[in-house]
């Protein structure tokens, strides 16, 4: 009868109470243990029970307590269990070895849940000791213990998460989070007792909070280890970056909507330079034909008019050429190819096809260079653009005199200088010009009678061009008395 | 004796000035006034040269030159793209895509005559047959 009794009072105990082999498999598991870890006794029967409930980082501790009840016959201690769906919770442990009537030997464990408790007690430690500091942070700040319940939330953080104050003290972290996050954030969270560090704010993933009227929101979180006396704890700081991700998504959207604007920007500019050419092709050629007296002889007055012709269709050639140019210079689409280029060489060049424009106005064309030839790395085709452009220049503006390149290189404080400059006799460019000569359509001279014609984006081109070469253009001028322009490409 | 060269252009301005440019030198010019009519009288007659504009209607240039250039029949024809299409990449474009020569418009009338015949073998241009009148 007495046997009965007691049988029926491990049975129907409210803790867990289990009995175990020597080496620890489980025999007997009554409905107390059922309960609190959440394996029947059929499942419990026979394994070993540290593979059952013991968390990884407590198996060390839990062999430990096992020997010493078997050496002393008893053992009573706090510590931590894991139940069947990977939860943890705190159990007060009283073991003791007992005999049975054939002489074997068991241990006997009565477990008592005290993880509540447990939470409060703390909660009111920590209470008394942070709840200042936390009120005065900005996010919302959760402390909670190794089993992942909540000792401490701040009003920032319950308001974040839409409780009640106090509402959250007691409750497991995980029911801030939405579902599909909690079985991970289960192991995150042994891990990362087992090697607590500092996580800052934004090296985290993507992750989601979980309000309690079920809804969600994106949260930056920040982990950081605090150990006292009694425990060990972490503090999450919460924030909601919400009005972030909207910043972000709105960004990212004006990004995509300039890169598609920039792309229908390039497709209208090459259409426009089709659609333009397409017309000048007839005008140029025709023009082209009748000077070269295909159909027939012309006239003086003829020839003269349809030079006259030709020269603005070619100017306006000119200007297509050079508008698409500083669009894609604009753009940041120039792609250049820097190698070793011979200056001597490029200028003679240069010169040598504006030759007959200069021997037709009777100017003297002349280049100095050093004997050595002046070898920079640079981009070939943007190098003789802008040579031409300003030697071109340089013979439109000059009525008589000449035009003298100069080739020079020096050194600057270590840095390899390259001068190419360009002097006319010409007629200079007024001081009130000079300010604004490099922008576009910047023409001077423009109310001189037979001014000659340019596109107004020469100067700007070059100018631009020497900057994506490292280089600069300067110039000095006086009006009436020609006019020095200095392209200086400098190289480490 | 002088080439026949097959003209495709869809532009009647621009092809009145090829026209009259080759036919004052002394080739005999077909005419085509789109993709389609090109790539049929290029089949039809055979020339010895075709010059094709790019944007046209019904099939562009790039189709012209592609269904000719799967035929075995008119898989070796010369053609040459003259095309108002002048950004950098357009020539490196024309030539990868298997056009003989790329000329961009505006053509040069000084220079245009010369530039086509540089296609030509030398018994088939017409500066040789001028010399021999």
């Amino acid at each position: 009868m007495e046997t009965e009794a007691l049988a029926l009072m491990a049975a129907q105990s409210p803790d867990a109470v289990i009995l175990l082999t020597p080496v620890g498999s489980v025999v007997h598991w009554n409905n107390g243990a059922d309960a609190i870890f959440g394996f029947t006794a059929d499942e419990a029967r026979g394994r070993p029970f540290s593979e059952l409930v013991i968390p990884v980082d407590r198996i060390d501790e839990q062999r430990l307590r096992f020997d010493e009840a078997i050496a002393n016959g008893a053992s009573t201690y706090e510590s931590v269990r894991r139940r069947k769906d990977g939860s943890l919770l705190y159990v007060d442990v009283s073991t003791r070895v007992v005999r049975a009537a054939s002489g074997a030997s068991f241990v006997l464990s009565a477990e008592k849940d005290v993880t509540h408790i447990k939470v409060l007690r703390d909660a009111k430690l920590m209470e008394a000791r942070f709840r200042d500091l936390l009120e005065s942070t900005p996010d919302g700040i959760v402390m909670a213990n190794p089993t992942g319940h909540i000792v401490i939330a701040n009003s920032q953080a319950e308001r974040l998460f839409g409780y009640d104050a106090g509402e959250l003290r007691g409750r497991s972290v995980d029911m801030l989070l939405p579902e599909r996050y909690r079985t991970a954030h289960v192991g995150h969270r042994s891990n990362y007792f087992l090697q607590p560090r500092k996580r800052a704010m934004g090296s985290g993933l993507d992750l989601a909070g979980l309000r309690k009227d079920g809804s969600e929101f994106p949260v930056e979180i920040s982990l950081s280890p605090l150990r006292t006396e009694e425990s060990a704890f972490v503090m999450s700081a919460i924030r909601d970056i919400s009005e972030r991700k909207r910043f972000e998504k709105a960004l990212q959207e004006k990004n995509q909507e300039l890169a598609s604007a920039n792309q229908a920007k390039d497709r209208f500019l090459a259409g426009m330079s089709h659609e333009l050419r397409t017309p000048l092709n007839a005008i140029i050629g025709f023009t082209g034909t009748l000077l070269m007296k295909l159909p027939g002889p012309l006239n003086d007055e003829q020839q003269k008019q349809l030079r006259i012709v030709q020269s603005s269709a070619r100017h306006l050639l000119a200007l297509i050429n050079d508008l698409l140019d500083v669009s894609k210079i604009e753009a940041g689409k120039v792609e250049l190819s820097f190698e070793a280029v011979d200056c001597g060489a490029m200028v003679g060049e240069v010169l040598a096809a504006l030759r007959p424009q200069a021997n037709e106005k009777g100017l003297d064309l002349r280049i100095q260079a050093p004997d050595l030839p002046i070898i920079v790395r640079t981009d070939r085709r943007a190098l003789s653009q802008i040579i031409f452009n300003l030697a071109g220049n340089a013979i439109k503006f000059t009525e008589s005199g000449g035009v003298a390149l100069t080739l020079r290189e020096d050194d600057v404080d270590a840095t390899r200088c390259i001068e190419i400059r360009i002097d006319d006799t010409g007629v200079g460019i007024p001081l009130a010009d000079q300010e604004r000569l490099f922008g576009a359509f910047a023409r001077v001279n423009s109310g001189r009678p037979n001014a000659p014609e340019g596109t107004g984006l020469g100067l700007h081109l070059s100018q631009k061009l020497a900057e994506l070469l490292g280089g600069k253009i300067s110039f000095r001028s006086e009006s009436g008395k020609g006019s020095s322009f200095s392209l200086i490409l400098s190289e480490r | 004796m002088a080439a026949r060269i097959l003209v495709i252009e869809d532009n009647s301005a621009n092809m009145a000035l090829v026209r009259y440019l080759l036919s004052f030198s002394g080739y005999v010019v077909l005419e085509a006034e789109d993709g389609m009519q090109g790539l049929e009288a290029a089949t039809e007659h055979h020339p010895d040269l075709i010059i094709c504009d790019l944007q046209m209607p019904r099939l562009d240039g790039y189709e012209v030159l592609a269904r000719l250039r799967a035929r075995p029949a008119t898989a070796n024809f010369v053609i040459v793209a003259v095309t108002a299409f002048s950004m950098p990449n357009d020539r490196q474009m024309v030539l990868t895509a298997g056009f003989d020569g790329y000329l961009s418009k505006p053509i040069e009338p000084e220079r245009f005559v010369s530039q086509i015949e540089a296609f030509l073998p030398a018994e088939l241009r017409a500066l040789d047959r001028s010399s021999g009148d």
